[in-house]
């Protein structure tokens, strides 16, 4: 019976599809950005795995299918990106220009921290994109030798981290300017930062959401002078 | 029919994406290069935004359900996070706070920048 349920790939997606939409349940209730739909998901299906000793590779028949449409998906922020196309030329030289600082500081300082800690080449490989949104960090990251999920962990914890602390960062170093805050937020801490970005204001959110395309190219490119 | 198409022209922009990456030079991803095809499209005015409305929007407002497959594989790779757990979650929240404030700042000095080169078109909104 077990075997029936489990060895159809329709277990994976249908495991996949549950803990993710529960997670999301509970997220909207908790209204805290700690309580991330997906980290609360994975955390759900890894402990459902566990607990009935299922074999990952059973799940993965059915997850691949899912995962197989993060490239469409990724291509798909185009639209998005050309939405906003208007408030990007008008900004230009502050959003590219801010994003470009952003992104070789968020690459030079995990080089250097890496380095400083002594970790491997393949935890570098899956460190270094993390600051930009998964989809693309993914690709960069196993494109030389990363581990998929190590990054989608990190690129997490990393947008999450900014979510939780780009206001009191705002409040800190008293930063005025709307656009500043927006390209900051989306910048250092991609979608999930850009949640908290649209509650902050419109243009909070716009920029940061037009700062995690602007950001992710010029990672692409960027990436490959590093390392 | 009308999603059928659209899917069809996204999958369809992806594979050239693949198509082109495999003959760049350098590693590039595939799934960027189809961004810019797409964006390149719509700004060339070939394709409207709305021919792709319903497709890119489902994706992109579902995409973190996307990445639970790679997430939970995380299993595989306990080991490295019971190793380095602590260190990868110290590199991204201090890798975070860099990355904002160097940011912010920059922005800042380049919008007061902007103001000071050309006063007629402002900046902001």
């Amino acid at each position: 019976m077990i075997d029936a349920l489990t060895n159809t790939p329709l277990f994976g997606v249908v495991l996949c599809i549950a803990a993710f939409y529960g997670a999301s349940w509970v997220s909207r209730k908790c209204r805290s950005p700690l309580v991330n739909p997906l980290l609360v998901g994975a955390a759900v299906a890894i402990l459902f795995l566990q607990a009935t000793g299922i074999p990952l590779e059973k799940f993965n028949t059915g997850a691949d299918m899912i995962a197989m449409l993060v490239a469409p998906a990724t291509a798909a922020l185009a639209v998005s990106i050309y939405r906003q196309i208007e408030v990007l030329k008008r900004n230009f030289l502050p959003i590219v220009g801010g994003s470009l600082v952003g992104a070789l500081t968020a690459m030079g300082s995990v080089t250097l921290m890496c380095k400083l800690m002594g970790l491997d080449d393949q935890l570098f490989a899956s460190l270094l994109p993390k600051s930009v949104t998964t989809a693309i960090a993914l690709e960069l990251s196993t494109g030389r030798g990363g581990l998929g999920s190590i990054t989608a962990l990190a690129t997490l914890v990393t947008g999450v981290t900014g979510a939780v602390f780009a206001p009191l960062w705002i409040k800190l170093f008293r930063i005025k300017s709307p656009v500043a805050q927006g390209v900051a937020i989306g910048v250092s801490s991609h979608a999930v930062g850009t949640t908290k970005a649209i509650t902050i204001g419109d243009v909070q959110g716009a920029m940061s959401g037009i700062a995690i395309g602007v950001a992710g190219l010029l990672t692409g490119f960027l990436s490959l002078l590093f390392g | 029919m009308k999603i059928i198409g659209q899917i069809g022209i996204l999958l369809g922009v992806c594979l050239v994406g693949e198509g082109i990456s495999y003959l760049l030079p350098f590693p590039f991803p595939a799934s960027v290069i189809a961004m810019l095809l797409l964006l390149g499209l719509m700004v060339w005015k070939i394709l409207r935004p709305e021919q792709m409305e319903e497709t890119a929007g489902f994706l992109t407002k579902n995409m973190s359900l996307l990445f639970m497959p790679v997430s939970v594989g995380i299993l595989e790779s306990l080991d490295i996070i019971r190793q380095s757990g602590l260190q990868i979650v110290v590199i991204c929240i201090v890798s975070t706070f860099l990355t904002f404030t160097a940011t912010a700042f920059t922005v800042g000095w380049l919008m007061k920048l902007q103001e000071k080169i050309g006063k007629g078109d402002k900046p902001n909104d």
